[in-house]
């Protein structure tokens, strides 16, 4: 147990130094493709990367890059690939917003809204039609769950009885607007039990939590051949202000894509010293002396391998 | 045979040999199935025939998922219409799939509502429009040559298409040139006369407009090649070129609502090559938006005007 804590946690801090590598080649403008960083995203992509079995088949977001990283991507392909080299995790064809690694398990990826649902359904189609084992997961947002797709999806996971994740990244934002500027609220847990579908809601960003109750999740999904919807409570890290003449002290700026001039790789991997940075939390959980240990350990590698 | 029931046959025969397949859709294994289209697909072994709840933009998805999935499957839309709910899939999503190169296949077989009355929403006969948004190939399926060779050889094809099926033509006779046609370009362009005077080329939907003409010439002593352009995409149009260079004289055909008819684009070229053209087409108007006949016809008279012939 302790060793697969250590792994997930050593996974986290990858994730987080990477992005913050990478991060500072945003900044120094070393790429032209919109890149969406995922700070703050690392403790779900590690649980569901963790979680996934031989067959388990991953449709991906625009904001994909954790998950590509948890999915053994490396800094140096990811780096590459945003600068279009042949060098890079996908040949340099695909750069950010769709960028898919079907060897690793990453099927699709799409940087359209909603998009990915609906091809998720047939990817769980034709595991069916063709015998396999193996579960469809699919991430979305609490911005991208609005479209109408996600709708349509679930009547085709309990239609046809297919077995299913839906993975929402609730971090409450649709680029600029928070989710009470913009809508009605949602409930996820209603929607999921009026179409047949099981729901669980995650929170706290500690990444062995979330790999158990995922595990046990994806094993009811193929077992009941039903779909499940998880909610995951996080925060995208990155926001800063910035002083306009309206607001002299600063107007607060959501973290959407690019660079965020409010990170540096030189502050070290945790970026706010509350519970919705995950690195933070591993430091409450393993002492920030450990946690700045492995860090600097991590950091060495990735360097090196740089 | 009945066009619809010959259509049916075929779409039947051409994924006979490709397992597993999928024939999914609203009520395509219910009730009328779409007017006989879907009736009984889906019963050969490794075949499945899914009646789908009404979710068009998932069930577009749903073709490229089972695609990447490496299963081949054809969605069937009752009417074209309901395609506009799945352009996104069609455009984004086909454009990353196309990238890995699928070895299954995935066809969108619609059924063109060009039979009038249907009412004020109900009649979008623009196929050229859905696959000119991603560049992705379209066919018109109008007789029994251009069933045989459209449907046999591609419907089952790797990849990934559109093909839209006449609801004017569903209880007619299927039109059969009783031969093989002089030409058969990839499905894409069909020659089945050559004349000495004029050349007809008869794009989406007119072949059995343009047979007619061709008919009618034919009783005032003139003969006319005719060529039917399956393609709803521009293409390669030199065999029609060729020949109207040779009879001196092109008349296109394009009965398609759409400003952007592939016929527009071969009338350039042959203008460009100095060939005397002349293009009947649907002028925009205000009778499109109630319910009415649509009707295409073309006047003999006045294409013989139009060169000169009388």
């Amino acid at each position: 147990m302790a060793q697969s804590v250590l792994r997930l946690a050593r996974e986290v801090l990858r994730l987080r130094l990477t992005m913050l590598m990478l991060n500072e080649g945003i900044k120094a403008k070393a790429f032209r493709v919109p890149i969406h960083l995922a700070l703050g995203h690392e403790s779900i992509a590690v649980a569901v990367a963790a979680m996934m079995q031989e067959g388990d088949q991953l449709a991906c977001s625009h904001r994909n890059l954790h998950y590509n990283l948890a999915r053994g991507a490396t800094y140096a392909q990811v780096r590459d690939e945003f600068a279009l080299m042949p060098t890079g995790l996908a040949g340099g064809r695909a750069g950010s917003m769709n960028l898919s690694n079907p060897g690793a398990g990453i099927a699709y990826t799409s940087s359209i809204l909603g998009n990915n649902l609906a091809v998720a359904t047939g990817l769980a189609l034709a595991k069916k039609v063709k015998g396999e084992t193996g579960l469809t997961i699919v991430v979305t947002g609490d911005g991208a769950m609005e479209e109408g797709t996600l709708y349509e999806s679930l009547q085709m996971y309990a239609t046809y009885r297919l077995p299913a994740m839906i993975i929402v990244e609730n971090n409450g934002w649709s680029l600029a607007t928070r989710i009470e500027e913009r809508r009605c609220p949602i409930r996820l847990d209603q929607m999921a039990a009026a179409l047949g579908a099981d729901y669980v809601c995650l929170s706290g960003n500690d990444p062995e939590a979330y790999l158990a109750k995922l595990t046990t999740a994806r094993e009811a999904a193929l077992a009941d051949s039903r779909a499940v919807i998880v909610e995951v409570m996080l925060s995208t890290l990155g926001d800063w202000r910035m002083p306009t003449p309206e607001f002299p002290d600063g107007k607060h700026i959501n973290y959407h894509a690019g660079g965020t001039p409010s990170v540096c790789l030189d502050n070290g991997p945790c970026v706010r010293a509350e519970a919705d940075d995950p690195v933070h939390v591993l430091a409450c959980v393993h002492g920030p002396a450990r946690v700045d240990a492995l860090a600097a350990e991590i950091a060495g590698t990735l360097e090196a391998r740089a | 045979m009945k066009y619809v029931q010959y259509v049916n046959q075929a779409f039947k025969a051409a994924a006979e040999k490709v397992q597993p397949f999928v024939f999914f859709g609203q009520n395509i294994a219910a009730g009328s199935c779409l007017g006989g289209l879907s009736r009984g697909l889906g019963g050969s072994p490794g075949h499945r025939a899914l009646n789908t709840p009404n979710v068009e933009n998932t069930l577009v998805g749903a073709g490229f998922g089972m695609m990447l999935g490496g299963v081949s499957s054809a969605f069937f839309m009752k009417q074209q219409d309901f395609l506009l709910l799945g352009l996104d899939q069609i455009v984004n999503t086909y454009n990353a799939v196309r990238q890995h190169a699928p070895r299954a296949s995935f066809t969108i077989v619609s059924t063109v509502v060009d039979s009038g009355f249907e009412g004020i929403q109900s009649s979008l006969n623009n196929l050229a429009d859905f696959c000119s948004f991603a560049r992705v190939p379209g066919y018109t399926i109008a007789c029994k040559q251009d069933a045989d060779s459209v449907i046999g050889n591609i419907f089952a094809r790797p990849g990934f298409r559109l093909m839209g099926v006449s609801q004017r033509l569903f209880g007619t006779e299927i039109m059969d040139f009783g031969a093989e046609p002089l030409l058969d370009r990839d499905g894409e362009i069909f020659q089945y006369a050559r004349g000495a005077d004029l050349t007809v080329a008869c794009c989406n939907l007119t072949l059995p407009q343009g047979k007619g003409l061709a008919d009618e010439l034919a009783g005032q002593g003139l003969s006319a090649s005719l060529f039917g352009v399956a393609a709803a995409m521009p293409v390669d149009y030199a065999p029609i070129l060729e020949d109207a260079r040779r009879t001196g004289r092109l008349v296109i055909l394009d009965d398609s609502k759409s400003a952007n008819i592939a016929g527009q684009g071969l009338r350039a070229e042959a203008l460009e090559q100095g060939v005397k053209t002349l293009l009947v087409k649907r002028g925009h108007s205000e009778d499109w938006y109630r319910p009415g006949a649509e009707t295409f016809s073309v006047d003999a008279g006045a294409v013989l005007a139009g060169f000169g012939l009388k």
